[in-house]
């Protein structure tokens, strides 16, 4: 195994354990729905939402790093150039999430001042983390695109991959200095907020997982380079095609000019068109290969991961993204029933699909199938779905209750948090939330345990 | 909009993405397969979705331009699915002749 594997089985490690406090804070935020004066005044709603956003964003990052590191010396046939300064900047990384943590936990807020800024809290959803560690963030992106590059250059060796991979990191490294706010406008700062937030979790992450998912296939399949290099391609451009201007549905009702309702709304109702043709993709390669597999698990995380794809950020998000739809849904837990499944279904299956690949290499069986895979696999997709369905019947709810009949005022959200529908969601979300943690323990469970061994002779890839 | 109007609006339009979905499934999935009886199924979807695109024209307060984007999308799900079939067909056949 290589340097860079072990490297990335760390990484792996720490994005699982941030995945659990993730659903932690994720239970506890939906109490709140249920009990709004639960641990009012010591630790309230906006701080356990923080936690489990920023975790979701810090695991999955993670995550992605982890699944390069293990790719990148497969791929190009060499150790990682710098390793022991991947492994320092790892240990600093962690380091730095647990202090991040501690201070979120206790200190939570400050005053209006440079000081809190710096080492409490920056104040803008989704990158809460102060100032520093923002910074440490640019700082690991940094030492992972040294490490991508220069092992790249020493290896004399470029694939199509690892092109996308390297033109990736541009806007992955860029877009991500958005995080430091600089102007008191509140419409400018929301303007170049949403680059972040769209063109970095949304489109760069989106090229990150292509490349993994390529990686992925051809390993797990056994599809071949030149296939999915060309299917790399093409998802790239019809992504980024719709995905960059589809950015404007952001902007609906942040003061931006009255063109971004055509040009957000237009590109927005393109999106689900690649996504469509994602799908027809992973059932081609599913079945190309006979649905024949060396890794069961994996196969069936990156089938979840199309199909979850297109359902989550395609059906959910075409819902409500034109203006007329969106002036009444956006900020519900109709937003929030779309934020669950499009996450779930472009990252977290492909992540989870990875750590089932790592887990083969490391336990050293030809092929990866069992039993506890299964129940993690459902107990987790059945949750997700669950929550989804919960979250959207609360979101109409509110939609209209409090925005179209109530006319957006506190009154009209305060009854609208005391209709039985909104009510009933949020219970049923809960139940649901507590099925998709189950299946987290079993996925984890599963993860930590030797997989039984087949004897060589018939170590045939099964049928999916 | 009203708020009936509302719901109805965004229910058909999340009822046209999925039925699009269930015809680019069902056809590969057929295609794959070799039923024609799953390619018909996937043909009766995209006919649903294009029922609903219809019917997002002529009952919903969304803007015209809305509506004629919405039936554009119909007509163009129905060639996603063949088109990008036919053309991971060739890449295949192309690779197995180079192999």
């Amino acid at each position: 195994m290589y340097r860079s594997q072990k490297l990335s089985l760390r990484y792996y490690t720490a994005a699982i354990a941030l995945f659990g406090v993730m659903n932690l804070f994720g239970l506890l935020s939906a109490l709140y729905y249920l009990y709004p004066s639960l641990l009012f005044n010591v630790f309230n709603f906006n701080m356990s939402k923080i936690m489990h956003i920023d975790t979701l964003v810090i695991w999955l990052l993670m995550g992605f790093l982890g699944a390069v590191y293990w790719y990148l010396p497969k791929e190009l046939g060499r150790e990682v150039e710098g390793m022991w300064l991947a492994e320092l900047v790892f240990w600093v990384f962690c380091a730095a999430v647990a202090v991040v943590a501690v201070v979120f936990l206790f200190v939570q807020y400050g005053g209006a001042n440079q000081f809190s800024l710096w080492f409490i809290n920056q104040g803008r959803k989704y990158v809460e983390a102060p100032r520093w560690a923002a910074l440490g963030i640019v700082v690991v992106m940094l030492v992972f695109a040294y490490n991508v590059v220069a092992t790249c250059i020493k290896a004399r060796r470029m694939t199509g991959i690892m092109w996308v991979l390297v033109l990736d990191l541009i806007p992955l490294l860029a877009v991500y200095l958005d995080a430091f706010p600089a102007t008191t406008n509140m419409s400018v700062d929301l303007y170049w907020w949403w680059w972040l937030v769209h063109m970095w979790v949304e489109s760069t992450w989106e090229v990150l997982i292509g490349c993994v998912m390529a990686l992925v296939l051809m390993d797990v399949v056994g599809t071949s380079r030149r296939i999915v290099e060309a299917w790399l391609y093409i998802e790239v451009m019809l992504v980024l095609g719709a995905g960059i201007l589809g950015l404007g549905h952001h902007y609906f009702w942040i003061g931006t000019p009255q063109y971004w309702l055509s040009v957000g709304g237009f590109f927005s109702a393109l999106e689900p068109l690649p996504l469509l043709g994602m799908v027809v993709h992973a059932i081609y390669d599913a079945g190309s290969h006979g649905m024949k597999t060396n890794n069961q698990p994996a196969f069936y995380w990156i089938t979840a991961e199309a199909f979850g794809n297109f359902i989550g950020a395609g059906i959910w998000g075409f819902m409500m993204t034109l203006p007329q739809i969106n002036l009444f849904s956006h900020g519900t837990q109709w937003t929030v029933s779309h934020g669950h499944f499009a996450f779930y279904g472009a990252y977290v299956c492909g992540v989870i699909a990875v750590l089932y690949v790592a887990k083969q290499q490391v336990s050293g069986v030809d092929v990866l199938t069992g039993r506890a895979w299964k129940w993690g696999f459902g107990l987790l997709n059945f949750g997700m779905i669950g929550m989804v369905m919960a979250l959207l019947m609360a979101g109409m709810a509110q939609a209209f209750f409090e925005r179209a009949i109530g006319g957006s005022t506190l009154m009209a959200f305060t009854s609208a948090s005391e209709n039985p529908w909104f009510k009933s969601g949020m219970y049923a979300r809960m139940f649901f939330g507590v099925v998709f943690v189950s299946g987290y323990v079993v996925l984890v469970y599963d993860l930590l345990t030797a997989p039984k061994r087949v004897p060589a002779a018939q170590a045939q890839p099964v049928a999916a | 909009m009203t708020p009936a109007a509302l719901l109805e609006t965004a229910s058909l339009m999340g009822l046209f993405a999925l039925a699009g979905g269930g015809y680019g499934g069902l056809y590969s999935i057929g295609r794959l397969w070799t039923r024609p009886g799953l390619i018909q199924a996937g043909g009766a979807c995209w006919i649903a979705a294009f029922v609903i695109a219809l019917t997002i024209a002529v009952r919903t307060p969304l803007d015209v331009g809305w509506k004629l984007l919405i039936l554009a999308s119909a007509l163009v799900y129905a060639v996603i699915p063949p088109v990008t079939w036919r053309y991971l067909e060739r890449l295949h056949d192309q690779q197995e002749s180079n192999q």
